[in-house]
Order: C-alpha cells, then sequence, then structure tokens
C-alpha cells in the first residue's frame, strides 16, 4: 500500500519535472483546486469500507499526486478551503470559497475552478456559486461516492474529468457544474438520487449538459436561466446569509415547527406545502414564505392566490435549493414580488 | 371547478408581464414577436399570435367506435378533420388566432405517409417560416415515427420561428384522451417567445424536448416521449411556458441542409446487431443499392464478427457506415480502431434519425471526415 503511494508519489514527480523541462506550462491551461472535504478526501481502515470511513483525510496535495495524469492536461494549483463532510459546511465556508474562487477567476491568466465537496450537500454549495460567481470561466464541483481508500473508488476519474473541463474553453458560459460518473450536470437542476451508487447526480426532468468521453468533452444543452456572470447576487460585501429554514410538511405537521423556526430568528422559510394559518403568523413577523414542493419533479406553478397571499412560489427548485436563493434574494429584499421575480429567472 | 379555472388563467399581473417582455433576448436575424407567451381569456386586450396549425394526421385526428377503444381506431371512416379539434377545443381561440392546413396522406392511400409526403410539408413549412405573418407552427403527426419526422424538419427547415410537433396517444375520442391539452399545449409553446430560436420542438404530456433528441419509450403509456439521456428542454404548466436549457448543436437557421429541396434522398438503411448478427443483411442492402448503411451496434455501438466482413465489402463499394448503439443512451466515440475500420461514430443518435443525418449529409459528400464533422456539429 505504502510502497504504491510511494511509487505513484515518483511517478508523479517526474512526469511533473518532465513537464517542466519537455514542455513550456504557460502553454497549459490554469486550473485552481479548492478543496474543502467530503467522501473524496477520505480514508477508510480497509479497502472494502464504503461508510464510515474516517481513519483519515486526505489533503489537495495528496490528489494531486495521486493523480499525475493532471499534468497533461493543465497546470493544477490549489487551496484548501476546508476539510470537513459536507454536512459541516456554512455560511462562513460558503462565502470565503465564493470570495477565492471569484478573485481566481478574475485573474486573466486562470482556466477555470474545481472544488472538491462532499456529497451530501453538494449541490447546495454548487447552486450556491452558480448565483455568486462573477465569470464564465467553467467552475466544476467534484466529489466522490467511495473513499480515497476504496477499491474501484470513483474520485480519481471524476477529479481529472472535472479539470479536463475545467480547462476546456468550449465549457464557457454554461455556469456552474457538477462532475461525477462522466456526466456534465448544471448546478441548479442536479441533485444527488440514491444514498451509494456512483450514478448518483442526475437532474430530473432536464438531464445533464454533455459528456466527459474519452475521445472528447461534448455538450448537448445550455441553461436559459440567469446564472454566473449574468446574476445580480454579489457576495463581495457580504459577512453573513440571512437565516432560512425549511419545513417538511407531512400529514398532521402542524405549526410547531414554524414557530421554532421564527422565534429563533429566521427570516424566510420554505415550505413544502402550505400551511395557511402558521404563515399568516409568520408573515405578521417579517418573515418570507417560498412554496417549494416534496417531490423532486415539476414546478411548483404560479398562481395569483399564492401571489394574493404573499407566497412566492419556487419554480422547480427543491426546498434545499430554493433555501439557497431566498438567502440571497433576502439580502436585497423582503418584498414577496420581486423575490417571485428571482425566483422566475435564477 | 370553474372558479379554480378561472384563478389559473386570469391575466398575469402586470408586474409579471413587464417582466416577461423586458427579459433580454438574444440578438436575432429575425425579430421575436413581443406578444405576452401566456395571453388572457378571448377577449382580453392583447396581440395573439398567429399560428398554423397543420395535419399530418395520427391518433390525435383518428376517431374510435367507443370510448373505450384506444388501440383499434382510426382508418378511412374513422378520421378527425382539423376544423372539429377547434370545435371540440374553442380555448384554442384564447391563445392565438389560428389558421388551420391539411397536409394528411390522401385518404385512399393504404399505405399513409410516403417521402412524397414528406417532402411536401417541407417545403410547405420553409414557405410558412418566411411568411412574416406566422408566428409559430404546429404539426400533428402519429407518434411511431414523429420523432424522425420532427427531426428531418430541424435540418431542412430554414427558421427561428417555434415549430411544435404533437400527437397523442389515445384517439381524439377517447376517454381521458390526452389529445386535445397537447393540442392546447403546443399551441401555446408555439405562441411563446421563449421557444424561438431552439429548433424544431416536440410537446406532448406537457413536457418540451427538442426534435434531435426525443424519442417514443413505450407503447401506449401518455408519458412515452422522453429526451433519451440529455431531458427535456422545459415545461408547458399552467401558468407558463417556461424553459431551462436550450440544445448546443446545429439546427434549422442554422443548418447546412436548411432551406433546401431534396427530390430524393440516398438510400440508407439500418442493419441490428446482436449475437451472431449475420453479413447477409448487409451484403444484401449493397445489392440494393444503398449509399450509406447504420449499424446499431451492441454496447458502445459494435458490430458483429459477420458484420464487420460485410462492413468491409460494402466500404469497398463506397457505402459510408455509421455506427450507433443499441444501448440507446451513450455516446458511439470515436476510437482509434473505429477510425481504422472507418466507421463514421453516431455520437447519440438513434439508429433511425442517424439514418436521417446520413442521407442528408450524402446529398453533401461521401468522405468520411466531413461525414463526421457532420455528426459531430448535428
Amino acid at each position: 500500500m505504502s510502497r504504491t503511494l510511494l511509487c505513484r508519489k515518483f511517478c508523479g514527480l517526474f512526469i511533473f519535472l518532465l513537464s517542466g523541462v519537455a514542455f513550456a506550462q504557460a502553454q497549459l491551461p490554469n486550473v485552481k483546486l479548492f478543496t474543502t472535504g467530503g467522501t473524496i478526501q477520505s480514508k477508510g481502515d480497509h479497502r472494502q469500507k464504503l461508510m464510515e470511513y474516517s481513519a483519515g483525510k486526505i489533503g489537495p496535495e495528496d490528489l494531486i499526486n495521486d493523480l499525475p495524469e493532471l499534468k497533461k492536461i493543465a497546470n493544477v494549483t490549489y487551496l484548501e478551503e476546508s476539510n470537513i463532510g459536507s454536512g459541516g459546511i456554512n455560511a462562513k465556508i460558503l462565502l470565503k470559497l465564493a470570495k477565492d474562487v471569484n478573485e481566481w477567476l478574475a485573474l486573466p491568466e486562470s482556466s477555470g475552478a474545481v472544488i472538491t465537496h462532499g456529497t451530501a450537500t453538494l449541490e447546495e454549495t454548487a447552486y450556491f456559486l452558480n448565483l455568486v460567481i462573477k465569470s464564465d470561466k467553467p467552475v466544476m464541483v467534484v466529489g466522490a461516492m467511495r473513499p480515497f481508500t476504496a477499491v474501484s473508488r470513483d474520485g480519481p476519474f471524476n477529479l481529472y474529468n472535472a479539470v479536463r473541463v475545467a480547462a476546456s474553453p468550449e465549457a464557457r458560459g454554461y455556469g456552474v457544474m457538477i462532475m461525477l460518473n462522466d456526466e456534465i450536470n448544471a448546478a441548479r437542476d442536479t441533485t444527488k438520487n440514491n444514498t451509494y451508487r456512483v450514478d448518483t447526480f442526475i437532474a430530473r426532468d432536464m438531464g445533464p449538459l454533455g459528456y466527459t468521453d474519452s475521445d472528447r468533452i461534448v455538450f448537448y444543452r445550455k441553461p436559459t436561466y440567469r446564472h454566473t456572470s449574468k446574476s445580480e447576487f454579489d457576495v463581495s460585501n457580504l459577512k453573513d446569509l440571512p437565516r432560512v429554514d425549511v419545513t417538511y410538511v407531512y400529514q398532521e405537521s402542524d405549526d410547531s415547527a414554524i414557530k421554532a423556526f421564527v422565534s429563533a430568528g429566521a427570516k424566510g422559510i420554505v415550505l413544502t406545502d402550505n400551511d395557511d394559518k402558521a404563515i399568516k403568523k409568520g408573515q405578521k413577523k417579517g418573515v418570507v414564505f417560498v412554496k417549494s414542493d416534496r417531490k423532486g419533479s415539476g414546478r411548483v406553478v404560479e398562481s395569483e392566490k399564492q401571489a394574493g397571499l404573499g407566497i412566492v412560489t419556487s419554480d422547480n427548485l427543491p426546498p434545499h435549493k430554493a433555501r439557497i436563493l431566498l438567502r440571497l434574494a433576502l439580502t436585497k429584499t423582503t418584498d414577496p414580488k420581486e423575490i417571485q421575480r428571482m425566483f422566475n429567472e435564477y | 371547478m370553474i372558479n379554480q379555472f378561472l384563478q389559473i388563467f386570469v391575466p398575469r399581473s402586470r408586474w409579471l408581464t413587464a417582466l416577461i417582455l423586458s427579459v433580454s433576448l438574444p440578438a436575432l436575424a429575425q425579430e421575436i414577436p413581443t406578444y405576452a407567451p401566456q395571453p388572457a381569456m378571448p377577449g382580453a386586450d392583447v396581440k395573439l399570435p398567429n399560428i398554423v396549425l397543420m395535419s399530418m394526421g395520427g391518433t390525435i385526428a383518428s376517431s374510435a367506435d367507443t370510448r373505450l377503444n384506444i388501440s383499434n381506431y382510426g382508418g378511412k371512416d374513422f378520421r378527425v378533420n382539423p376544423e372539429e379539434w377547434v370545435e371540440d377545443l374553442p380555448e384554442l381561440k384564447g391563445v392565438a388566432n389560428i389558421t388551420l392546413e391539411d397536409q394528411r396522406a390522401p385518404q385512399d392511400r393504404a399505405a399513409g405517409e410516403t417521402f412524397e409526403d414528406f417532402q411536401r410539408v417541407a417545403k410547405r413549412l420553409n414557405e410558412l417560416a418566411k411568411d412574416a405573418g406566422v408566428d409559430g407552427i404546429v404539426v400533428t403527426h402519429g407518434t411511431n415515427t414523429m420523432a424522425e419526422t420532427a427531426f428531418y424538419m430541424n435540418l431542412t427547415v430554414k427558421t427561428n420561428k417555434p415549430i411544435v410537433f404533437v400527437g397523442s396517444q389515445r384517439p381524439w375520442t377517447g376517454l381521458s384522451g390526452d389529445g386535445p391539452r397537447n393540442l392546447y399545449d403546443a399551441v401555446r409553446v408555439a405562441g411563446s417567445k421563449d421557444a424561438w430560436n431552439k429548433g424544431v420542438l416536440h410537446c406532448m404530456n406537457q413536457v418540451i424536448t427538442p426534435a434531435r433528441d426525443v424519442s417514443k419509450t413505450s407503447a401506449y403509456r401518455v408519458n412515452t416521449f422522453k429526451g433519451v439521456d440529455v431531458g427535456a428542454l422545459g415545461y408547458a404548466d399552467p401558468d407558463q411556458i417556461k424553459f431551462y436549457r436550450e440544445p448546443v448543436r446545429r439546427h434549422t437557421n442554422d443548418s447546412e441542409f436548411a432551406g433546401m429541396d431534396f427530390p430524393s434522398l440516398p438510400k440508407v438503411e439500418v442493419a441490428y446487431a446482436y449475437r451472431d448478427a449475420p453479413a447477409y443483411i448487409i451484403d444484401a442492402m449493397v445489392a440494393n443499392g444503398v449509399k450509406g448503411i447504420i449499424v446499431d451496434g451492441t454496447g458502445a455501438g459494435s458490430p458483429t464478427a459477420g458484420q464487420t466482413e460485410a462492413i468491409k465489402r460494402a466500404q469497398a463499394k463506397g457505402v459510408v457506415v455509421v455506427a450507433t448503439a443499441r444501448t440507446h443512451g451513450g455516446r458511439v466515440q470515436d476510437t482509434i480502431r473505429r477510425n481504422e475500420a472507418k466507421i463514421v461514430p453516431g455520437d447519440n443518435f438513434m439508429p433511425e434519425k442517424a439514418r436521417i443525418l446520413l442521407q442528408l449529409a450524402l446529398t453533401k459528400s461521401s468522405d468520411i471526415k466531413e461525414v463526421t464533422r457532420i455528426f459531430n456539429e448535428y
């Protein structure tokens, strides 16, 4: 095991030196790896361990050294943002990450960015970045379903493909993308669909944007909604994000969760269905309500009735993504009509 | 019931209309009209789009002896004329000014639609595309080969106006027939300014899918049409027509085959691959004068050993061979082995669509590199 790793390190070093000597490094695209942690950077205590892998962490340098093939497609530099599971990602980490990525992409010599992330909330971070990155350059969020130490781990190829797309000029203008299982998916529309399988990330209804096939990167679709360089949201002066919570509506669910969130200081609440009485009470305290849905496919349609009650509808955003957009919307306004416009456009 | 209906269909509030009108649009060769995409009930003061509703027949233009007959309908005595659609669906007047056009195959013809019908409609769609008084076109079609016809129009009609193909899984008269709602939604999509510049579209079951990728996936269910692999572009929802995607591949205005007349097309056939699939089918195709063959290969697009021998013989006679994958999902890649075998990778096309593209490509060139370029771009 350690011998293989050592061998890999030497191999990587060799190719690095080779590429430094034989080729002008400036000819390769410059891609920066921002690491936050997750399964892709986790170690298990044996190779068959696909859950509860807590035997250690992998840093950005190890990720790069493990994949000497990267040297042929890009100059990869890195910045470690955190090394935690995605459940621990919070507004502070998100804001710093967005600022760092924006700073990197503003440099004329940068080609793209890759962010490693735990898969559980990966789509939330990806959608957040899709709304606040001020660049057309490709931003790839990548993860793995199997830890770094596992047999048949998916992480290395996912990372390799993410760097390939980030280094590709034809990938500009598609917004932030999610890269696992050879599929290029749009941050806004993609959701984790299975607890363990490697094909977990899918965009229900709309499908992927394209593939990273061996012969080349192909695109079939381009998103039509606002994102990245066309987005109105700006995090450069933000120190925190407004509190927004999600309540799940089910048979016999009552207003106790909403009451608790409001008293905890929530400025917005996303619902999976209506609860008229609780909404009215919350609205009196200035809380904005967005109606999403728990089905995971299809739009919540707009209606005069909902608009009349001051309830914003979430289009086809699932509750946890409606929460991200509402947080950013609330940095600009609390007017439900204006927030509805944002939900229609982003 | 009526109250619910009104809640959904009353005019959108002013701020929303203003928003829809002010969304910035890409620069286009032809100006996109500024009518509201979801107009009000009849009589309200909005400019309605002018939509041509063209019948090429299909289940949607068929009736049956009883309401429960949804499998043995249509034929000479069970046709629904376009006028009957409008009579049965007065709501259409609320969303568009409709002009009807009958392009069905002649009633006495037993075999149904032929290449001549196909050609006549392509020519007519090119004419309508140039007509400044037409804002969009809806074409009805039988569902079995609708995806092929729509894809052909996607490559040969020069326009940036919406052309929307629609059909139904149940006859017009069937109980819980899907035809009326599909037709109503297709007219709304054709009348939507957001549908401009997206190529030929398909709309059934409230889902909008581009002609290139749409495919019939179930024999009878109403959700039969899917965008294989890459999904839909948007929805025809009660409140609005909503798009999330635009196609990246070349189509309509941007197609090198658009606006041209093709009185005939080179003969191209499809050979299916399976364990032990023989050479003689391909040899027979060549003996019958094909200019191109689509081999719908196993796995990632592989012909069998027998087929491989026949492919070499066909290529020696100048026949162009394209590989698709019978997995009907994923691309056939440009590999070294395939390059050496001079087989064109058929991207992620269904074989019947690769056939149409190869027919058109062969009108321009039989050079493998040029045909490969065309398969990479469309």
